[in-house]
């Protein structure tokens, strides 16, 4: 399955986050190419952040500068709606939350702030997290009440609301990590933490905020545990680790190594078993759970790969999902649809729509692409936007929850 | 911590190591008299102190793997017969062969380096490069 429409918004993006879903369309979206980078991807920047949304297609990216753009998808183009412009220095992660409608950004500049929508406009707030070395990474927890941002200083911030003061407030999670915190996962249960790091470790965090979470209305183990306490240690890798995510359910834990391989584990809490997976190719960067049993890779192949887990929870990999590996040094100036791309794809997110079960995810391209993919239907993409149909493809097998 | 039954215990002793590579370099002769260089290459590979730091027992079991990889005629069948669990391990050997600079060392390292890549990918490179922990 080739991809069905490239767009390109920049030279470079960084990160990018899909806003979320406020229709019950279903239908597939105009599958039109905008353009095809055809200048040489110089740049040696990774993506900015970017937030797509579904059926109408509003992204949020950083086009590799310190500003945030909003695009929306407008029946055959995107438009550029608003450009968010506070941060001093490169946005490194963007996250739309799904109901409170919020962005929150953080920056190589160690701030972060949470924009709220007024009328038409985005109101910043500004979130002190106490950092002396940049943000790298953001995700709004599964309630939206708390967000977490990883940064170079080997920290973890997590911020909560304040009612009393209107305001932001962080506490750190310091001393546990022994390099930059590269990704991060919240468990479903709002709670837990995962973090992936530099120091090629995977941490389990409980983030138990007083005020905040609940006591007791969760599980035993995980209302036990105090902000900050380390539940668990992966050390499966030995070299830089990435793309941590829970599964739906939070039952199994997934991240990529930079040797090349895949990590799953489930029940962390209680005893982990894990499951290495080693991969033919080049390393993967960023994961994502499309179902609970089905897994997305993306990484240095510009070609993401499917995994899945058997009725035993045996994890394999399927196969690409574009049929046509794309190599790196190919020509640019061609009219196919296959992701070309000088630097790997980085990061992969999704708008899961609450009214079907149709999904988008969106690969970040370091350099010029972002896939949007959708599950059940098309796949979008945008950045150098591709698009790939999956209807009727053999080899992607739907679970019944996803 | 995922190690298969080929990898010892890092906290083996020393020398229970170098006993056991010199039982492997035995086995190995005679297999090669049996005229069956892959047995040999997989018993030169199994039981490989990857987790020791002692450079006596790692150039030990190199000498063993060496002279079962110097044995070897037939790439392409040996990599019919050859279990993928052994990838990993026959390329890390393959780079510390070719960081020698042994005119037939090397040789033999490539042919093999190139069906071995075509077989096992990219991703066999990178964990030999990456890994920093099982060393050859």
């Amino acid at each position: 399955m080739a991809a069905a429409a490239i767009h390109q918004f920049a030279e470079c993006i960084t990160c990018h986050a899909w806003s979320p879903d406020q229709s019950s369309e279903t239908n597939a979206l105009p599958l039109l190419p905008v353009l095809r980078s055809r200048s040489p991807l110089v740049g040696s920047d990774p993506q900015s952040p970017r937030a797509w949304r579904s059926s109408s297609a509003v992204i949020a990216f950083c086009p590799n500068n310190h500003e945030v753009h909003i695009y929306k998808f407008f029946t055959d183009k995107w438009e550029k709606l608003h450009v968010l412009s506070k941060h001093d220095q490169i946005v490194s992660g963007i996250d739309w939350s799904k109901s409170s409608n919020k962005i929150v950004t953080v920056s190589h500049d160690r701030n972060s702030y949470v924009w709220t929508q007024e009328g038409s406009d985005w109101v910043p707030t500004l979130v002190i997290l106490k950092l002396n070395r940049a943000a790298l990474c953001v995700q709004w927890s599964p309630k939206e009440n708390k967000f977490a941002v990883g940064s170079g200083a080997k920290s973890v911030c997590v911020c909560y609301y304040e009612q009393e003061n209107n305001w932001w407030i962080s506490k750190v999670i310091r001393k546990r990590h022994e390099s930059s915190v590269t990704s991060l996962a919240w468990h479903p249960n709002n709670i837990y933490l995962a973090t992936t790091s530099t120091d090629g470790k995977c941490r389990v965090f409980s983030t138990f905020i007083k005020g905040v979470d609940k006591r007791g209305s969760q599980s035993s183990t995980s209302t036990d545990s105090k902000f900050g306490e380390q539940i668990a240690q992966l050390d499966l890798s030995s070299t830089w680790v990435f793309g941590v995510r829970w599964s739906p359910s939070g039952k199994t834990l997934a991240y990529a190594g930079h040797n090349s391989m895949v990590y799953f584990i489930d029940e962390v809490e209680s005893s982990p078993a894990a499951q290495n997976l080693a991969l033919r190719d080049l390393p993967l960067r960023d994961v994502l759970f499309v179902s609970e049993r089905t897994l997305v890779g993306v990484g240095f192949d510009c070609n993401p790969m499917i995994f899945t887990a058997d009725d035993t929870g045996l994890w394999s990999f399927i196969r690409f999902l574009d049929e046509r590996k794309a190599a790196p040094s190919a020509s640019k100036a061609s009219q196919d649809w296959t992701v070309k791309s000088w630097y790997g794809i980085w990061k992969i997110t999704s708008a899961l729509q609450n009214s079907s079960r149709e999904g988008f995810i969106t690969n970040q391209i370091k350099g010029t692409s972002v896939i949007t993919h959708r599950t059940q239907g098309t796949i979008l993409g945008s950045g150098v936007l591709q698009v790939f149909k999956i209807q009727g493809q053999p080899g992607w097998k739907d679970s019944p929850d996803g | 911590m995922a190690s298969s039954a080929a990898y010892p215990d890092a906290d083996e002793n020393l020398e229970a190591i170098i006993t056991r590579i010199e039982q492997k370099s035995r086995k190995i002769e005679t297999l090669l008299k049996q005229s069956k260089p892959v047995e040999a290459l997989k018993t030169a590979l199994e039981g490989s102190p990857l987790k020791t730091l002692d450079e006596r027992c790692k150039s030990a079991n190199w000498i063993v793997v060496h002279r079962a990889m110097m044995a070897i005629r037939d790439v392409d069948g040996m990599f019919n017969s050859l279990d993928p669990e052994y990838y990993d391990i026959l390329m890390k050997y393959l780079y510390r062969g070719l960081s020698t600079g042994d005119r037939p060392t090397c040789d033999q390292c490539l042919k093999i380096h190139e069906k071995l890549t075509e077989k096992a990918g990219l991703g066999c490179i990178l964990r030999s490069l990456a890994d920093t922990v099982n060393t050859v």
